[in-house]
């Protein structure tokens, strides 16, 4: 509840929106469920002064459902605008608010979240996020406000009737999609996991298609698709039964709610209590009302998974984050002599990837780190980059990098990380990451030291090409020296180079690696290289090997 | 409702498919039917108390019978949605297993040959989403459309005799329903269509930027990026709504017609029992059923979303389906025991792409031999070890084994005599031991223990915490690349292949694994004729022969000492 709450609170400043579009779902069922009550006395009303030759004055009622007619439609049309309005200014609200809490904690943290599944993950609890006011708080609140409005409208015709809808209105919209979402949830979980693992069977399947003809096991995995696949239907069709209840349900409380009017009501105009008109408007508005009950188990049914995707987003974003900041920096370091003194570090607590690390690299001069690959090569870049913690000291021109703010450091440092991450924008957009006020030259410079320069202008959009989501529509080696050129751009004395050359060529590798010696002796930088790639070497005055920590 | 012209074929495809599972459907239209007549005798019931209570002044005892017969035909009704409900998910079901079985082994069949270009990620998404993704349409679609289609003509026919006048309204602006939302509907699709990148772009931008995080950290773009979040965010608001304004007509036009619909037929019966020539039951049924009439046609508007999401599925699976088998595959000779002696004779394949593919290469690899294949990335390595061991047939020339042409072998037959080590070798997510047997699950205990010797894996397999029966879980977590390699090789080495081809076996291992990989390459090549793809030195020492590609010919076949000897002079 207090997730929702907080929820509430960060989308406080369109609270008008959001109300209006609540006001607005109120509205549009008052305007169908007063139409068909207003049409159901007009009918019994002409009908009793047909019979009787009592006039009736038609005048009122006849124009009343017009206006009704309209206004339930044009409401409906109002409401479906402005919800979605609210919606996407809750989204704008909403975005800010993550993106600066989710920034002091990468990447240490977020890799943690979910599992690790963390764009998976993230995408399906930002998105649940985002529709909690269309899906979960606009149809909770319309549906009872207006139920509880219709049972005041009938309780002041007949009391009767009201508790009769009362209870079936409570069954009907609340305890059936209670025991909907209770029926749902062992079907709903194990279709789930079943449906994951059929996911990861079809990957390897297909994944692995060319060995698996050759090793004769193609229809030994058709067959284990094929049992997995009859067992996710056969959970689905059992999920899809539990939610049909629903419908019957509403069905059969509608036309019992229904039936209990009738007599309630039918008892009072026996005695007198109200006109007989009044019965018709009594039935037809009950009828009608079901309606309001019936956004409730929609609501009810996104809510759970809506409250465990806040729960998974405010737990991360209130996590402390991995790297505390220095409040009062220290004076900017004199040179850029990097040295590790004894030096320990660790992904996760407990389990010492580096261990007792120590090396120097003179200002100006370059170090390539080599080894086995999980020896901890790209660890030593995080902890350079303030990502992750470490024991020991690591000085920076004789200042401790823990001493230093963040900021000071990392604007003396640009870097080539292990997985570099494209943006989903044009390769310039990417490249300007790393500067955003960088002149033509400087990029054209960044480009030719990368090699990008022969494939960029081989590309009909050139520079304006888009790189897809996550760099999809880019090769990994371009990938990777898209990555090369916005860390050459930033142009910072110290430069950490995590395997520049993966995925790469032969030729091409020749090429950057000999460009960046050169770029090396022309910018008196500091370099950093880790690599197990032989090519890599020649980039290093000194190497050094990592071994296993025994 | 609308079919637009492209979406016929998926949706003729879509109709076979039900067409299988038809006896499910006709239940489902005959459980609709029964519903229709039960909406009816709820409204007749209904007016028939009104009548009673109204005009002619019964107390409650005359419609308490009424009451409860009320009762009986809403259990009937309920049950017998949640029987239909039940009909069509099992409808769904019954087409979502047999085209997922059909259409993952329709991939299988094509294999990598028929596949051409299709990436495996959207493929995975096709076999698992995809298949469900078509649900909706059997289960709301369909019978929403056979619903509208009934139901109303069916509500038409009981309501004119009641008052044919409010039976004209109905009949009149029903079809203004699905006019007028198809106008709209096609509308707002081009106007999202030519929006849909953008729109998607800004929809992922916050996740774009979260999983970029630490390079934005990195180039202190951290704070400059957050300031874009706001003004992404308002567009992506104001883009999506000028689309919705548009879209929500649609819904707009069949409220309309509908609730106006409705509104007319309570005046014109008013106004007819105001004059006294029609009973208020007869009144009142009518104006019940009107909304009753409207139903089913919105219905049929709302699943509209469903029905598209069907044959966006639908078409990604019908053309895949009705791809023909790969030809060049139905050979029957057995090839002859022993390594083989393979010719490659002026062959071309370039699977319409530029880099990568072969031309005219002509290669011969005598039978025992071992034979390095190398050359710049995209000359064609990779192609010409995929048509040696048939996963693609040339598309000129040929290949000659012992003699004999490649396409003349029966397939099965060939694959049994070779193995592949790619370089990403497959591992299923179960036991090291059920890896190593997936291309021979009768080896012995013995042969396995040897496999593993010669491939230099027994040390660290028996480190594994329960040696060969280890989980090597998802893709093979757990051990090092080198250490999977050396495992594909043993699984290679115990296959009793007699022709090997590996591609790059040492590709980004660090020395010691290489040299250990080297050496297990070595063992393997002993009695069988070996193709292996590779750059590395540590490699090229141990083979016989090294063939050089350029530009997708073999440019020269020498011996290792005179590859090596000018390089090093380079070096």
């Amino acid at each position: 509840m207090n997730h929702i709450v907080r929820f509430l609170k960060i989308s406080r400043p369109q609270r008008v929106w959001m109300g209006a579009g609540i006001l607005l779902g109120i509205v549009v069922i008052a305007a169908n469920t007063m139409l068909m009550a207003v049409s159901g006395w007009f009918i019994a009303s002409m009908a009793v002064s047909g019979v009787s030759g009592v006039p009736f004055n038609y005048f009122f009622p006849s124009a009343s459902i017009r206006f009704l007619a309209i206004a339930r439609t044009v409401g409906r049309y109002a409401e479906r605008l402005v919800t979605h309005e609210a919606t996407f200014r809750v989204v704008a609200e909403l975005r800010v608010w993550l993106f600066s809490r989710f920034e002091p904690l990468a990447p240490a943290c977020l890799e943690r979240y979910a599992g690790g599944d963390v764009a998976g993950t993230l995408r399906s609890d930002v998105d649940a996020m985002e529709t909690f006011y269309l899906k979960v708080v606009a149809p909770l609140t319309v549906g009872i406000v207006s139920c509880a409005a219709g049972l005041l409208f009938l309780a002041w015709f007949s009391p009767p009737s009201a508790l009769v809808m009362l209870f079936f209105l409570v069954i009907a919209g609340i305890g059936l999609p209670l025991l909907v979402r209770r029926l749902s949830v062992e079907p709903g979980r194990k279709s789930a996991a079943l449906a994951a693992e059929l996911r990861s069977r079809v990957t390897e399947g297909l994944q692995g298609i060319e060995e698996l003809i050759l090793l004769g096991a193609v229809d030994r995995q058709a067959d284990v698709v094929d049992r997995l696949s009859a067992e996710v239907v056969a959970e689905q069709e059992r999920l899809g039964r539990v939610n049909g209840l629903t419908f019957g349900g509403m069905a059969l409380f509608a036309g019992v709610g229904v039936a209990g009017v009738m007599l309630a009501a039918s008892g009072q105009v026996a005695s007198h209590q109200i006109s007989p008109p009044h019965l018709v408007m009594l039935l037809l508005f009950s009828a009608a009302i079901f309606e309001a009950a019936g956004q409730l188990p929609g609501a009810f049914h996104h809510l759970p998974a809506a409250q465990e995707s806040a729960r998974r987003i405010f737990d991360l974003a209130d996590a402390p984050g991995p790297v505390p900041d220095t409040p009062v920096p220290c004076s900017v370091p004199a040179d850029m002599t990097l040295v590790f003194r004894d030096v320990f570090a660790s992904y996760l607590p407990g389990k010492a990837i580096l261990q007792n690390v120590s090396l120097k690299v003179p200002s100006g001069s370059s170090l390539v780190v080599t080894g086995s690959s999980g020896i901890g090569k790209s660890l030593m870049i995080e902890i350079l980059l303030r990502f992750r913690n470490y024991q020991g000291s690591i000085t920076l021109g004789g200042t401790e990098i823990s001493d230093l703010s963040k900021e000071t450091l990392l604007a003396l440092i640009s870097a080539v990380p292990q997985r570099p991450y494209l943006f989903n924008g044009t390769v310039r957009d990417n490249i300007m990451v790393g500067n955003f006020s960088a002149s033509d030259a400087e990029l054209h410079s960044a480009l030719v030291d990368s090699c990008l320069d022969m494939w960029v202008s081989g590309l009909p959009l050139g520079l304006d090409t888009l790189v897809g989501c996550n760099g999809s529509a880019v090769s990994g080696g371009e990938a990777r020296r898209i990555a090369l050129a916005r860390a050459l751009l930033k142009n910072t004395p110290i430069l950490l180079l995590d395997e520049p050359t993966e995925g790469l060529d032969a030729e091409t590798e020749r090429t950057v690696v000999t460009r960046l010696s050169e770029r090396f002796r022309r910018s008196g930088m500091t370099l950093l290289v880790v690599s197990h790639r032989p090519a890599c070497l020649l980039l290093g005055e000194q190497i050094i090997q990592l071994n296993p920590a025994t | 409702m609308d079919s637009t012209p492209k979406n016929t074929g998926a949706e003729r495809w879509l109709f076979a498919e039900a067409k299988k599972v038809r006896g499910l459907l006709f239940a489902v239209v005959a459980l609709s039917a029964v519903i229709g007549v039960l909406v009816v005798a709820q409204a007749r019931l209904l007016a028939t108390a009104c009548q009673r209570v109204v005009i002619q002044g019964e107390g409650v005892e005359s419609v308490t019978s009424l009451a409860l017969t009320l009762v009986l035909v809403a259990v009937g009704r309920s049950m017998f949605s949640w029987i239909l409900e039940h009909r069509s998910s099992a409808a769904a079901a019954r087409v979502k297993q047999a085209v997922r079985s059909r259409l993952y082994r329709k991939i299988q069949a094509l294999g990598p040959a028929g596949l051409g270009g299709s990436d495996t990620a959207s493929l995975i998404e096709t076999v698992t989403k995809g298949v469900d993704e078509l649900e909706p349409y059997f289960t709301r679609f369909l019978p929403h459309a056979v619903l509208a289609a009934l139901l109303p003509l069916m509500f038409l026919v009981i309501i004119v005799p009641s008052e044919w006048r409010a039976g004209l309204v109905l009949l009149f602006s029903a079809p203004c329903i699905p006019f007028f939302m198809i106008l709209i509907g096609r509308g707002s699709e081009k106007l999202h269509r030519r929006q849909w990148s953008r729109l998607s772009r800004m929809a992922g931008h916050l996740l774009d930027l979260v999983q970029g995080l630490p390079d934005l950290i990195i180039f202190g773009a951290a704070k400059r990026e957050a300031a874009v979040i706001a003004r992404v965010s308002e567009e992506y608001r104001s883009a999506t709504m000028s689309v919705l304004r548009l879209a929500f007509l649609s819904a707009f036009a069949l409220e309309f017609f509908a609730t106006v619909g409705t509104a007319v037929v309570a005046v014109i019966v008013g106004f007819r029992l105001l004059s006294g020539n029609l009973s208020l039951g007869e009144g009142l049924f009518v104006l019940l059923m009107a909304p009753e009439f409207y139903l089913p046609l919105r219905n049929l508007g709302l699943s509209y979303h469903a029905r598209m999401q069907g044959v966006a599925a639908a078409e990604r699976i019908a053309p895949l389906l009705a791809t023909p088998d790969p030809e060049g595959f139905s050979g029957i000779l057995l090839p002859s025991p022993g390594p083989p002696a393979v010719r490659f004779e002026g062959v071309s394949f370039r699977y319409g792409g530029v880099r990568g593919g072969v031309s005219g290469a002509d290669l011969e690899l005598p039978a025992g031999s071992c034979t390095a294949l190398v050359g710049e990335s995209g000359a064609g390595k990779s192609t010409l070890a995929r048509l040696l061991i048939g996963l693609a047939r040339p598309e000129r020339g040929r290949i000659l084994i012992n003699g004999h042409d490649l396409t003349l072998l029966a397939p099965d037959a060939w694959r049994s005599c070779l193995a592949w080590v790619p370089q990403a070798p497959y591992f299923t997510s179960g036991t090291v031991r059920e890896n190593l047997l997936l291309g021979r699950p009768d080896a012995s205990e013995y042969e396995i223990s040897d496999a593993l010797e010669a491939a230099a894996a027994t040390q660290f397999v028996s480190r594994l915490p329960h040696g060969l029966d280890t989980i090597l879980g998802e893709q093979g977590a757990g051990l090092s690349g080198g250490e999977l390699r050396r495992l594909a090789l043993a699984r290679a080495y115990l296959c009793k292949a007699t022709l090997v081809v590996l591609d790059e076996p040492t590709a980004g291992l660090d020395p010691e694994n290489e040299r250990l990989v080297g050496e297990a390459l070595a063992r393997l090549s002993m009695g069988r004729t070996v193709l292996v793809i590779s750059h590395r030195e540590q490699t090229l020492i141990h083979v016989d022969r090294i063939a050089e590609m350029v530009d997708g010919r073999i440019d020269r076949v020498v011996s290792p000492f005179e590859f090596l000897k000018p390089s090093e002079a380079a070096a």
